[in-house]
């Protein structure tokens, strides 16, 4: 072998010079960051001594803001919200997403809209509707003060050719078909007046969730499969805001609609940013690069609640978290599929499995006081149609009673303890959850415990993409959850047999294969009943029905934990206005109505880009001086190489 | 000297395996080859070597003694295992219960529990411990499952050549251009989340690289003189390869899977953190994603997302150096460690 | 990612040029001949386009056995009639039979159309080529830092091999390539985002950009937002080009000629300047190569972790919705990027070898 020992006359001079630039070079990575941070200071660090005492330019933040950051220089007021979800499409007539619904919502009216008060419906595109005494023909008067950004006045020719676009073109249905499909025809007679004509009573007249669209910008789509939208800036629309800037999960940016005739917006600009991971947002919330973030982990909510500045909003929410059993997935044509557990079947067995459920501590546990305990269907925050179960009727947490019914319905402990069947198999049960859940993991780890105790095996299924398992009817138990809507028809109707899918191989609108005579005609006679008491009384006697078919437990309804900077947000109108949520409202209103903090509460954007643009450079000196290092000792050493 | 010469080429044959001493291997493997296919008369020859090997093996250690690195890696991954297999001893299975949790939720560091307690109020120190055993196994097993695809493809391709040998190495070499990662995760996904979920797509995905190298080294192997005398004595593919490849890549393979382990243990960890892994199992991966979905990064909680990725990279840290220095000792010419 | 960082297995991330054949054969064979060159060239590419269509092949088929109707999961939470759900799936070709579908996929692949995204109704392509600059800057820098630090670093350790200094390097190196890059990235935020103790929060926590900035400003502000990535990046990346740039220079410093060269009498340092670095460039160079095709899929989990608005992150999205077109689409440029960075090595290296005469 060749002997790799250098010569030794050589070595020792060498030898120091390279090992000091060795150690130079180890701490290049140190040294990046630190020379990062020596250069900027954040303007807003809470507790700098030098940034009042010392003279310095570089320390001075006010001296910085006004000649390096363009943007700030106006000290426009921008209110930026951090989002985690993608805008599928600003079309809406394809738009599925919360955000990207929400979106429309700022830019585009809707017939009507809900008070922030109660969530009852009241004038938004138009101001005043009615229905003919055969409930089949519904008149909407338009209002005449509301005006397209692009100074073209909105009509009810607008909202017809919408309703008519989508009734006509599939591809323009998309989104919100669902609305108009029981439509028979829509006209406008004359530019106030817009007459729907229906082919059976629809409950939903005063909720059409549509954005209506400018005709004169719309009618030149060809595919509206293929078009997004999001091309042509600033986008014609006549909401409280309109968007001027679009980057696919990056940001969108909506300027106030000066015109808007319910008033303009207060903030010069409305931003929401894109963050992927969810404590980047709270991290840029902290360090007020955004004003709003919503969906906290209750650590986070504890940390912002200590945090000054920021105010936690800890409102209830409109979902539900519930249990639901598999009761014998079939088709409409009365097929069976799926391999859900036989064991299921037993109304007592479900009543044990819930029985056991201690929701209490799901509540202090898994959400830390974030969330109500669930009792029926819709959550408490529409509290119109909000049910509790009767004391006769009402499931509560009873471990020992959980084990009687079992052994009542003939699944006896055996000897290891497990719950056995008649057929000596002991009872083992799956649970779907979605992977991207923590809430159904944390509740799954509790039921296993829970169930465990009573003899009964659980296996937490959690995958990212649950539907296909469930549409399939390959389930025991899963985690289920909706938003509710201010009208309920929509997660009611999920639960009818009218909602089974055609044959085994088809998909239903089906929440999970619930198929039950008398809530069947309890839905239909809501569906037509335009009297609000009563339809609210049946909306009541569904929920009845339901909690007493067993198939489904609410667990929880989780609350809608939200922060804000009070010192760029003043005050922010919450719906429902006394303790309720900012983000996913259904109408406008919070971002329609969020005031700005005045002074201090320069919007983000601008303390951000100054120190951004200190950095920025500290971070370009730091690699020219690396490579400008790397490339001089090169030099040198060919120098060497020529003495 | 040929452009080949660049050190790290697997495809060029180089020495085999055991390089201090081709002398005293082809005596060894002639004697074994004998024994196996002449008569079964020879249990003096089969048991020479034995010692033979048990030689080598205790010239290996000798070599290994003197890399310092190595030594710091084999006593850390000591300790980590030491611990990993005595924790049923003195924490148990309960650690893991939330319904039981002695803590309340995300408590910070103190006597009663040294690294907090996460979410459910189970101290972390405990599901440290705990979560060891899962990400060692993890990466064990995915390590043995992908060198052993490879040692497998490696042999056979470098056994039989020819077109035979072109399509295998054409796959391998397709599968070396996948994105491993990109392809884990897309494993992950479409299977049932469980750790043996985790395994097979780490299993499946890192193999080509060892595939190479022992395809290399199969080929070196093969040139010796011995094996034509092999098979002139009759000894079939299978005994040639089994009975005298094998042994000879065996060292080649140990440092690969040494190696592996560390990348499996990472990839098992990265997996876990999207969501890919199996929530009802503790692991180092899954307590992280743990940490993070609980928003402990940005609520301050650092004491609950540091000691994981901490032990991970100990744990990746350790098996690393130790498999540079079975490398070391098996091929000098690497001069890694020196 | 995984494959990326295996600096122990250096052996085969320099291993790019002998891809094809099974004895390395055609490159001792391209020496010095023109033609022999340009028939190793044409090899090669054939073995690319061949390996090009394999993905292809196997992006279709891999994606199809991913569970979950993508109409459904589209639709999920929202009030969605039978006949939307059948208008959505004859938008995106989902009723035709499976191979109708693969052969209208391959058809359309080979003219550049990757189909159209469920999720943003947009051609895929154009959401790649949209999301493709952010992942080459951020990428492009670490590797450009990364690379340039490994070389010099690995350069200084070998040369005093077995030094202190040495060990200090290759000890730091190695113990930041075991951290879990994810996990860097998010202390990194802890501790330079949000700010601990003395620490002020000074970089952003996410994102490319913070407002509407233009001209320089939009430079230096997205400088900024790439600090904390960057040097994620760095910090678990440049270990690979270290170590194999120290072995190979060792490798080299062992050689026959440099004995020679010493023999001759010329000095040590500048035998090593001259001769050993040149030639032991060659692997790491190869291996840089490598990297860089690694790099897109290497970005998912700190684009993810940083809310970059690269390809990672579309990749990371896509899936759990899941997109196919979009993942199949992300699939096939990362593994193209491989296979094209591949060949550009295997192409260069005959070229750049300083002993191959030119």
């Amino acid at each position: 072998m060749v002997t790799r020992i250098p010569p030794r006359t050589t070595r020792q001079p060498t030898r120091q010079r390279i090992r000091f630039r060795l150690f130079l070079a180890s701490g290049a990575a140190a040294t990046a960051i630190a020379a990062g941070s020596v250069i900027p200071l954040s303007p807003l660090l809470p507790a700098a001594p030098q940034a009042q005492a010392a003279p310095n330019t570089l320390n001075a933040p006010k001296a910085l803001k006004a000649p390096m950051a363009p943007a700030a220089a106006d000290g426009k007021k921008v209110l930026t919200v951090a989002v985690d979800q993608s805008v599928d499409s600003l079309s809406p007539f394809l738009a599925q997403t919360l955000l990207a619904t929400s979106v429309h919502r700022l830019s585009y009216e809707y017939l009507t809209n809900y008070d922030a008060k109660d969530a009852s419906t009241i004038p938004g595109f138009a101001t005043k509707w009615a229905s003919s005494p055969d409930k089949l023909t519904w008149t909407f008067t338009i209002r005449d003060d509301s005006k397209w950004s692009d100074g073209k006045q909105a009509t009810a020719e607008d909202a017809a050719w919408t309703f008519n676009k989508m009734m006509t073109d599939p591809n323009a249905a998309t989104a919100n078909g669902s609305f108009t499909s029981n439509f028979k025809k829509v006209t406008a007679p004359d530019p106030t007046q817009l007459v729907i004509e229906l082919k059976k009573p629809q409950a939903t007249m005063t909720s059409l969730d549509v954005p209506i669209v400018p005709k004169h910008i719309w009618e030149n789509v060809d595919d509206f499969s293929k078009f997004n939208n999001d091309k042509k800036f600033p986008i014609v629309g006549n909401g409280p805001y309109v968007i001027e800037d679009f980057k696919v999960d990056q940001y969108i940016r909506l300027k106030p609609n000066k015109d808007f005739w319910r008033g303009a917006p207060k903030f010069d600009e409305l931003v929401f940013r894109y963050y992927k991971d969810k404590d980047a947002a709270v991290a840029a919330l902290q360090k007020g690069e955004v004003s709003f973030v919503s969906g906290l982990t209750p650590a986070q909510a504890a940390a912002l609640g200590n945090a000054e500045n920021i105010k936690v909003n800890d409102a209830p929410g409109r979902r539900f978290f519930a249990l639901a059993t598999n009761p014998g997935a079939k088709a409409k044509d009365g097929e069976k599929f799926g391999n859900g557990h036989k064991a299921l079947l037993d109304p007592d067995v479900r009543k044990a499995l819930f029985h056991a459920v201690d929701r209490k501590t799901i509540v202090d546990k898994v959400f830390q006081g974030h969330a109500v305990e669930g009792q029926g269907y819709i959550p408490p925050r529409f509290d119109s149609y909000f049910w509790q179960p009767s004391d006769t009727q009402k499931i509560d947490y009873d471990p020992a009673k959980a084990a009687d019914l079992l052994d009542k319905a003939g699944y006896e402990k055996n000897g290891s303890g497990k719950r056995v069947g008649d057929d000596g198999k002991p009872l083992n049960f799956r649970i779907l959850c979605h992977a991207t859940d923590p809430n159904d993991k944390a509740v799954g780890k509790y039921l296993q415990e829970w169930w465990g105790d009573l003899g009964i095996g659980l296996e937490v299924e959690c995958l990212d993409n649950v539907s296909d398992p469930w549409l399939a009817g390959n389930y025991d138990l899963a985690f289920d959850g909706w938003s509710v809507n201010p009208d309920p028809d929509f997660v009611l109707s999920i639960h009818t047999c009218g909602a089974l899918p055609a044959t085994a191989k088809d998909t239903g609108a089906t929440d999970n294969f619930i198929c039950d005579k008398q809530y069947d005609d309890l839905y239909a006679k809501q569906a037509v009943e335009y009297d609000v008491a009563k339809r609210t009384d049946l909306v009541k006697q569904i929920q009845s029905r339901l909690y007493d078919t067993g198939y489904m437990n609410v667990m929880v309804y989780p609350n809608a934990v939200e922060a804000y900077r009070t010192d760029q947000i003043k005050s922010i109108t919450t719906m429902p206005e006394a303790a309720g949520n900012i983000w996913g409202q259904d109408g406008y209103w919070s971002w329609w109505s969020a005031v700005p903090a005045d002074g201090t509460g320069e919007a983000s954007s601008d303390s951000g880009s100054s120190t951004g643009t200190v950095i920025g450079i500290g971070a370009a000196v730091v690699v020219v001086a690396a490579l400008g290092l790397f490339f001089m000792m090169r030099r040198r050493s060919t120098a060497e190489d020529r003495e | 000297m040929t452009i080949d010469k660049t050190p790290p080429n697997p495809s060029e044959p180089t020495e085999p395996a055991e390089p201090a001493e081709p002398s005293g291997q082809v005596p060894e493997t002639n004697e074994t080859a004998k024994a196996t296919t002449a008569k079964p008369t020879a249990p003096s020859a089969s048991s020479l070597a034995w010692a033979r090997r048990r030689g080598s093996v205790s010239r290996f250690w000798r070599q290994y003694r003197t890399h310092r690195a190595g030594l710091i890696g084999l006593a850390g991954l000591a300790v980590i295992a030491l611990i990993a297999l005595t924790s049923p001893l003195f924490i148990g299975g309960d650690v893991q219960s939330v319904t039981d949790a002695p803590g309340t939720a995300l408590e910070s560091p103190s006597g009663e529990f040294p690294l907090g307690t996460d979410q459910f109020g189970r101290s972390l120190l405990g599901l440290l411990i705990w979560g060891a055993r899962i990400s060692l196994v993890v990466g064990l097993l995915a390590a043995a499952l992908s060198v052993a695809i490879g040692t497998l493809v490696g042999i056979i391709a470098g056994h039989y050549g020819g077109w035979f040998a072109t399509v295998v190495m054409r796959i391998t070499d397709w599968f070396l251009v996948m994105p491993a990662l990109v392809l884990a995760i897309v494993l992950a996904t479409v299977m049932s989340r469980s750790i043996w979920t985790v395994i097979l797509a780490i299993g499946v995905t890192a193999w080509p690289t060892t595939a190479r190298l022992v395809r290399a080294q199969t080929i070196a192997v093969e040139s010796r003189p011995y094996i034509e005398r092999a098979q002139a004595l009759g000894g079939g593919h299978g005994h040639i390869m089994t009975r005298h490849v094998l042994p000879n890549v065996m060292p080649l393979v140990l440092a690969q899977t040494t190696l592996g382990i560390s990348t499996a243990i990472l990839t098992e960890a990265t997996l876990a953190f999207l969501g890919l892994g199996d929530p009802s199992v503790v692991s180092w991966g899954g307590m992280l994603q743990d940490a993070r979905e609980a928003g402990a990064v940005s609520s301050g909680h650092w004491w609950y997302l540091a000691p994981p990725g901490i032990a991970i990279a100990l744990v990746a840290l350790a098996f690393t150096l130790c498999g540079r220095a079975i490398e070391a000792v098996l091929n000098p010419k690497l001069g890694v460690s020196r | 990612m995984s494959s990326a960082r295996t600096p122990g297995v250096v052996r085969d991330a320099v291993d790019g040029p002998v891809k094809t054949g099974p004895s390395g054969g055609p490159r001792t064979r391209a020496r010095g001949h023109r033609t022999d060159y340009l028939l190793y060239v044409a090899g090669k590419l054939g073995g690319a386009a061949v390996s090009l269509f394999a993905v292809l092949v196997t992006s279709f088929f891999l994606f199809r056995i991913i569970p979950g109707d993508p109409v459904k999961a589209m639709t999920h939470g929202k009030p969605t009639s039978l006949e939307q759900m059948a208008t959505l799936r004859k938008q995106f070709g989902l009723d035709l039979p499976m191979w109708q579908q693969f052969t209208e996929y391959c058809a359309k692949a080979l003219t550049g159309d990757l189909g159209t995204s469920y999720q943003f109704h947009a051609p895929v392509g154009e959401l790649i080529v949209e999301k493709l600059p952010a992942t080459l800057l951020l990428t492009g820098v670490a590797v450009l830092i990364y690379s340039t630090l490994g070389l010099w670093l690995g350069t200084r350790s070998a040369w005093r091999h077995g030094g202190l200094g040495d060990k200090v390097n290759t000890g730091v190196a190695l113990t930041l390539w075991s951290v879990p890059s994810f996990w860097l990235g998010l202390l990194l935020i802890i501790v330079f985002s949000v700010g601990i103790g003395p620490i002020p929060g000074m970089f952003p926590s996410g994102g490319m950009q913070s407002g509407n900035e233009t001209g320089f400003a939009h430079v230096l502000d997205v400088a900024h937002h790439m600090v904390l990535p960057v040097v994620t990046l760095v910090a678990v990346g440049y270990a690979q080009t270290l170590l194999v740039m120290r072995s190979s220079l060792l490798d080299e410093m062992g050689s026959d000629y440099l004995t020679t060269a010493r023999a001759k009498g010329l000095r040590d340092d500048l035998v090593r300047r001259r001769h050993a670095v040149p030639n032991a460039m060659l692997p790491t160079v190869t291996m840089i190569f490598i990297n860089l095709g690694h790099v897109a899929a290497g970005s998912i989990l700190v684009e993810t972790v940083f809310s970059w608005p690269g390809l990672g992150g579309l990749f990371y999205q896509a899936l759990s919705v899941p997109d196919l077109p979009v993942v199949q689409g992300l699939f096939v440029v990362f593994a193209g990027a491989m296979i094209l960075m591949n060949l550009l090595a295997d192409l260069l290296y005959p070229l750049l070898d300083p002993r191959v005469g030119r």
